[in-house]
């Protein structure tokens, strides 16, 4: 097993959270169970740090920050078919 | 040229297939760790849940089909390293083996709990056949079974201990099945299902360590003990690429292989494909992983048809997919409520509960659809439904509109089969679609 590098962990960490925040919001509007509360300093970081200041980043910035980690998008792909929200 | 595939699975055998049809004299050669390649591993939980009767009915080809079409499997063969300055592979038992072009097609494994007792007997990770034929036997005498968190494998997997009359317990620290991807109302029927059927959910809570003696005969969760003769591993897929990592393969933000439209990595003679490498999303224009069989079988086609000489482009995915649920069939493309949600995507969701086929056919089922659609362009961001029947061809379909750009309002206004026996008058997509344009000129 080889250790995760810093995007992966960044990526990692900020999806699970911010999946976890969706879906807090998603289970009050529709009347579904809700996921756990945050519990601990670290999940307390990303969900009551993280999300809050990645919400009000506006979607270009938020694309920007996506961008910039290392991965397949950075190398040739076809760019006709991107279908940026917003565009 | 010599062609070596890491990894026999669909992407191994997509590339491998393609590379001998771009360039018939290519020496073409896959080494799987695996007794056996050509057989469908997605069809396991299906013979498990006795609706196929064997498991021999999953396999695709024989072993002589491919030495037919001069393609050479070295089987139960573990790859140890790879040395891409000298552009030769390690194999055990074999040695040094030389390549040209080297496609990797690890594929995937389970992301591993860090949990005590996970070398005890009865801890089942659905995947290789040969496996699964002896767990096949195992499950005719179990009693209790637990699943261990309710990824797309697990969702079939309960559905298959609950057609054997196993008493079933999921335990998940997520709120909903298969809660990153689907939605919590998309999910509702298949829940419900499970419930009436008598299985134990215990939404949000965690297995926290598997006890026995020798063999599992209890997990211990956050809120107590369960009972259970067998555990059912459905953590999430991670890219399975530590060979890829330790040999200087650049490696992107999910974890897995970086490589652009033709499936070159960062060494110019390593290519991959499948699930071990990630596919640029369409929309966000952002990495995945994990992607599907025939995500994984298309990328290891254009692996193969390059590796060889040929020229060959992936485009980017807007990833339609489709499962069976149960009794219920959910399905989409790209997004749904709570993942644009959590990404930071701004929508408007079109939504309606139709038929599938005219209203007094026999078989008609109801279909919900959900169209996702972004304010500004009026383009589909994504979609999702859960009905009886019909899930796989829409999902297909609506992929197709989404990489095409059309709009919401030509959804709205698209022509649509109608027959009694195979489709209603009023195309739920269409309505979906009616629902959204509604909503974005602010008529309702």
């Amino acid at each position: 097993m080889i250790a995760m590098s810093f995007p992966q962990w960044i990526r990692s960490n900020s999806e699970h959270y911010l999946m976890c925040d969706a879906q807090d919001r998603m289970a009050k509007k529709m009347g579904f169970n809700p996921p756990n509360r945050p519990r601990g300093l670290k999940e307390r970081f990303w969900r009551q740090l993280f999300v809050p200041i990645y919400r009000l980043m506006p979607w270009s910035m938020k694309k920007t920050v996506m961008q910039s980690l290392p991965g397949s998008h950075r190398k040739s792909w076809p760019r006709r078919f991107f279908r940026s929200p917003g565009s | 040229m010599k062609i070596v595939m890491i990894g026999g699975g669909p992407g191994g055998l997509g590339a491998a297939g393609a590379a001998k049809g771009t360039d018939p004299s290519a020496e073409t050669v896959i080494y799987t760790q695996f007794e056996d390649v050509a057989y469908s591993p997605c069809g396991i939980p299906f013979v498990h849940g006795k609706e196929i009767d064997s498991f021999d009915r999953l396999f695709l080809a024989t072993k002589e089909q491919y030495v037919q079409a001069g393609i050479d499997v070295h089987y139960e063969t573990t790859v140890e390293s790879i040395d891409l300055k000298n552009k030769k592979i390690h194999v055990r038992s074999e040695g040094d083996v030389s390549y040209d072009r080297l496609i990797l097609c690890s594929g995937w494994k389970y992301k591993e709990l860090d949990i005590p007792g996970q070398d005890l007997d009865g801890i089942y990770r659905v995947k290789n056949i040969r496996s699964a034929m002896e767990w096949d036997k195992f499950l005719d005498n179990v009693k209790t079974a637990v699943v261990v968190e309710c990824g797309p494998i697990a969702v079939e997997m309960v559905s298959a201990m609950v057609h054997r009359g196993i008493k079933t317990t999921v335990v998940d620290p997520n709120p909903w099945p298969m809660s990153e991807a689907v939605d919590p109302d998309i999910m509702e029927p298949v829940r419900k299902d499970w419930e009436e059927a008598g299985v134990d959910l215990r939404w949000g809570e965690r297995v926290t360590a598997f006890r026995g003696d020798k063999t599992l005969t209890h997990v211990e969760t956050t809120s107590g003990v369960v009972d259970a003769d067998i555990a059912i591993l459905g953590t999430p897929k991670v890219p399975n690429n530590d060979l890829a990592k330790a040999a200087g393969i650049k490696i992107g933000s999910t974890g897995g292989i970086i490589i652009d439209s033709r499936g070159r990595t960062s060494d110019p003679d390593v290519f991959a494909a499948g699930d071990c490498a990630e596919i640029v999303h369409g929309i966000t224009n952002v990495p995945l992983q994990g992607l599907s069989g025939s995500h994984a079988y298309a990328q290891g086609k254009v692996a193969g048809v390059n590796a060889a000489g040929g020229e060959r482009i992936y485009q980017p995915v807007h990833i339609p997919w489709g499962m069976l649920a149960g009794e219920w069939m959910i399905g989409g493309i790209s997004f749904g409520e709570t993942s644009a949600s959590a990404v930071g995507i701004n929508y408007i969701c079109g939504q309606t509960t139709g038929i599938t086929r005219a209203r007094y056919y026999p078989g008609v089922k109801p279909i919900t659809v959900k169209l996702l659609v972004d304010p500004k362009s009026r383009r589909l961001v994504g979609a999702q439904m859960v009905g009886g029947e019909g899930v796989k061809e829409r999902a297909d379909f609506l992929g197709v509109v989404s990489r095409a750009g059309l709009t919401i309002d030509a959804l709205a206004s698209m022509e649509n089969v109608y027959s009694p026996a195979i489709g209603a008058l009023n195309e739920p997509i269409a309505i979906a679609a009616q629902d959204a344009v509604m909503k974005l000129d602010g008529k309702v």
